[in-house]
């Protein structure tokens, strides 16, 4: 089953050359049909379509600049913070549009988490950093509110090393501890797709490591999109990768497929190191 | 917190997933939360629009507080040296040649001094004082001006009077031009001590200022000079100072502000005489001593307007140099880019 | 040139005029500046000096238990610390949550629209503002419409000053809160105003409060608005409906009046202002300085 390009486009969408995917038994998390982007006047994001399938990693992955951070930031409607900012298309998450007028955003962003570049622990205590969300949505006893907080610090896999000063400082770990922080503080909420921006660019070799075991193991739970500009990172840890370009998603496909035999030539410049 | 052991798979693998009844509850959470969110905003943005009412409010009290005065003067109510509440004729002269004349000696003697030391701070200082001795000047920005002002009454102005103003009397006494504005005798009080004092006031803002934009300065420029064999002095003259011009100049009308609106110091040592005179050493009276002196006993319509629109004067004259070192300050930050 | 000043390679040696005499300036403005650092640090020592010498004197328990005296007798100060207590609390309690809401709405919601841009213009002119204009203001709205002077327009007065310091470090220090923090909190579903709330204050926290301390110093001092608003009161007055008495004023009458009693206690007023308000200073400085350690 290839992947075409939206029906009826007004604007000249780019037609990709995708592989075949072989989509027994992957549910459609997440649907992009002819998604644009607007910064102001300027077309960040080009006609994009593609799925993202349910239980798996998706790797967006591209040179600096080819809208993979803007094209992640959609998907959880992060841009609505900023004034300019805009995108018409369709995102159907559960086959429900996502950027419809009406969506309730907040409650979208619940359950699409993010983590991001520069790991961002909110200014409280361990403890207080994942108990906030849930408290957000629920009122719950101690009890049972302490063993929520430690379901998400070991699903984040950093139980162990902080369960002896849940009420330290958040920001007082490690780098590569203040992201398993934010990726439990996420985790904490429910989330159905979790969204990683570069979530290792920050850190050095060995809590990289960890996280990318991490994530393989919170792809059982979840949906996991991630942005990376490390093309090893992505072939380790998904399981679909994009490859974009100047806005355009050039090719997608399962991740040893586009690796070992591209379609595109911008895919094999990229890969064998031509360009990045 | 849980104690004891636990099944850790067992842990991990239940409770990922938000149940219909649990997505309900939080979507009219949710709808709570924004509630307050909306009101929020609006309690933020009715703030920020009180700082505008509270500006036009100045302008507008001020303006309907002086009309019966500028009404009755007319412009000649800037050029008029008479103050008699029993004739009710009033003009602004002396208040504002006051204000001018203390004004101008303070920045005259705080900026060089405020830039030298600021020039000290920065590039002649051991690092380990410059801190305290930062701060140290700052202190002098701190103490409340009224405290200026009876420190100048009983310590300042006899001192002035007893050794400073005879001295510079005689000295200048023969000299054209300065012989008037030295002249005696030598009351202690009046404009030119009003003048020191502010001097001394200004001076922390001028430093502070300065020494912010002085380092500023990107080391690569100075190091470029210091590399053909400049002096530190020449380094500061012919690099630094072109290079924070614009910074400086904002320092300066900001400090010039503050000299301007001035009033507790002013008051105890300006002498509260409505005159303009030539000698710097004669008592006189600035708009803000005018204003504190007179209000509270000020009878009669006329008066008390004629002391609003005093007012009204002085806030347009600082709001002048105000909107000009804003100005300055702003090309400043476009010029860092 | 090609005199004795130059070596063979035409560049000026260290024994040429020109290169002495730029040594010579630069020597002289080294001691100038050195000179006026001491000059400035001079009159700092001086006044501190004076003021501590002339009003410890006066320094014992009654100041703070007796009333203002009358002419010529003996007393204290307490009713005017107890007003200028109460006008103090008033107005930052006014002029504070003002400041703090305008502080947020610059830095929050309306970064970089046409309101903020005017707002930050007028903020910046209201706080160099002439406080006895301030003063005037508050005279023609408060005083004469109720057509006598109070604490009220005292607190007011004081508040009008108090909100442009705290608008300006409200939104000096949110704007230092990065916006991945925002993000952060956005991302589990947090509404912009609790984000704002419960994660950005919080954030700045230090920062503000610093802000608040540096408004109260501020005002700790500040004569000129309180002569015609709050005016002054000899007695113990709790009423805030009448004249107030209050330290600054106080001080004013008592300094430029003959009387020796009412002079020393001027300067002991003086000098419990000062400390007052050096110490708000340095509490305020404490507070955002270590931020190295944590």
């Amino acid at each position: 089953m290839t992947m075409a390009s939206a029906s009826t486009p007004t604007v000249a969408t780019p037609v990709a050359a995708h592989a075949r995917i072989d989509t027994a038994g992957l549910a459609e998390k997440i649907t992009l049909r002819n998604l644009e982007f607007f910064y102001g006047d300027s077309r960040a994001l080009k006609g994009i379509s593609m799925s993202l399938y349910a239980n798996k990693a998706t790797a967006f992955i591209g040179p600096s600049g080819c809208g993979k951070s803007t094209l992640l930031r959609v998907l959880n409607r992060m841009y609505d913070l900023y004034p300019g900012q805009r995108a018409t298309g369709q995102v159907l998450f559960d086959g429900d549009n996502l950027l419809k007028d009406d969506q309730d955003i907040n409650l979208l962003r619940a359950r699409i988490g993010m983590v991001f570049q520069k790991p961002t622990p909110f200014p409280m205590t361990i403890y207080e950093n994942v108990a906030f969300g849930i408290r957000l949505y629920e009122k719950l006893p101690k009890s049972e509110l302490d063993g929520r907080v430690e379901t998400a610090l070991r699903r984040a896999a950093i139980w162990d090393e902080v369960k002896d000063k849940l009420n330290a400082n958040g920001q007082s770990l490690s780098g590569g501890q203040q992201q398993r922080l934010c990726i439990a503080r996420t985790v904490a909420v429910k989330p159905e797709v979790i969204l990683f921006d570069e979530p290792c660019s920050a850190l050095d070799p060995i809590s990289t490591a960890k996280i990318e075991e991490l994530i393989d193991e919170l792809k059982k739970d979840y949906t996991i999109v991630i942005v990376t500009h490390n093309m090893q990172q992505a072939a380790r840890v998904s399981d679909f990768t994009a490859f974009m370009y100047l806005g355009e998603l050039v090719e997608f496909g399962a991740t040893e497929t586009l690796f070992t035999t591209p379609k595109d030539k911008r895919t094999q410049a990229y890969i064998t190191g031509r360009f990045g | 917190m849980a104690a004891g052991e636990r099944d850790v798979s067992e842990v991990v693998l239940k409770d990922t997933r938000v149940t219909a009844s649990e997505a309900a509850s939080r979507s009219a959470v949710l709808k709570r939360l924004r509630l307050t969110d909306t009101i929020f905003h609006g309690l933020t943005r009715t703030a920020a629009l009180t700082v505008l009412a509270l500006l036009s409010g100045v302008i507008i009290a001020l303006v309907i507080g002086a009309a019966p005065a500028l009404g009755t003067f007319g412009f000649s109510f800037f050029f008029d040296e008479s103050w008699n509440p029993v004739t009710e004729k009033f003009g602004a002269l002396a208040p504002i040649y006051g204000t001018l004349v203390t004004s101008a000696i303070a920045m005259l003697i705080a900026v060089p001094v405020g830039l030298m030391i600021a020039f000290f701070l920065t590039e002649l200082c051991p690092k380990v004082l410059r801190r305290p001795i930062g701060i140290a000047i700052e202190l002098l920005a701190g103490i409340p001006s009224i405290i200026y002002g009876i420190w100048g009454l009983f310590v300042f102005a006899p001192f002035v009077q007893q050794y400073f103003q005879p001295f510079m009397i005689d000295t200048f006494a023969n000299v054209p031009i300065l012989s008037t504005l030295f002249a005696g005798p030598p009351y202690g009080i009046g404009m030119f001590t009003a003048g020191l004092i502010l001097a001394i006031m200004v001076l922390p803002f001028v430093t502070s200022i300065s020494r912010d934009v002085f380092d500023a300065v990107p080391p690569v420029l100075k190091e470029a000079a210091y590399g053909v064999g400049c002096t530190t002095w020449e380094v500061f003259r012919y690099v630094v100072l072109p290079f924070t011009r614009v910074g400086v100049i904002g320092g300066f009308m900001l400090g010039l502000g503050r000299a301007l609106g001035e009033t507790m110091a002013v008051t105890f040592v300006i002498g509260n005489a409505h005159h303009v005179s030539a000698s710097l050493f004669a008592p006189g009276t600035t708009i803000s001593a005018s204003i504190a002196n007179e209000f509270t006993e000020a009878v009669g319509d006329l008066y008390t307007s004629s002391l609003i629109a005093l007012g009204l004067i002085l806030f347009f004259i600082t709001f002048c140099v105000l909107a000009m070192a804003r100005y300055m300050l702003m090309r400043l930050q476009k010029q860092a880019g | 040139m090609t005199d004795s000043s130059t070596n063979s390679s035409g560049v000026a040696s260290a024994n040429s005029p020109l290169y002495a005499g730029r040594r010579r300036r630069n020597a002289i403005a080294k001691g100038l500046a050195l000179a006026a650092t001491l000059f400035g640090l001079g009159w700092l020592v001086l006044i501190l000096g004076i003021l501590i010498y002339k009003g410890i004197g006066g320094l014992s328990l009654s100041v703070f238990t007796e009333m203002t005296p009358p002419p010529g007798a003996a007393g204290g100060l307490l009713n005017a610390i107890a007003g200028s207590l109460i006008i103090t609390i008033l107005a930052v309690a006014i002029g504070t949550p003002i400041g703090i809401l305008a502080g947020t709405y610059l830095a929050e919601y309306g970064r970089h629209d046409k309101l903020s841009t005017v707002v930050r213009f007028i903020n910046d002119i209201l706080l160099s503002a002439p406080s006895i204009v301030i003063g005037l203001f508050i005279y023609e709205i408060m005083v004469a419409p109720m057509g006598h002077f109070s604490g009220w327009a005292g607190a007011v007065a004081l508040a009008v000053i108090v909100i442009p310091v705290v608008v300006r470090t409200t939104e000096d220090m949110l704007t230092l809160v990065p916006d991945t923090l925002r993000e952060a909190a956005a991302s589990i579903g947090l509404p912009r105003a609790h984000m704002i709330v419960r994660i950005a204050y919080r954030a700045a926290q230090a920062g503000i409060v610093t802000g608040i301390l540096l408004a109260v110093a501020r005002i700790s001092g500040e004569t000129a608005p309180l002569l015609f608003t709050a005016l002054n009161n000899q007695f113990w007055s709790m009423n805030m409906n009448a004249p107030m008495p209050s330290l600054p004023v106080v001080i004013f009458q008592f300094a430029l009046s003959p009387y020796e009693e009412w002079q020393k206690l001027a300067w002991t007023g003086a000098l419990l202002i000062t400390v007052t308000v050096l110490a708000l200073s340095i509490l305020a400085r404490s507070l955002t300085s270590p931020r190295k350690s944590s």
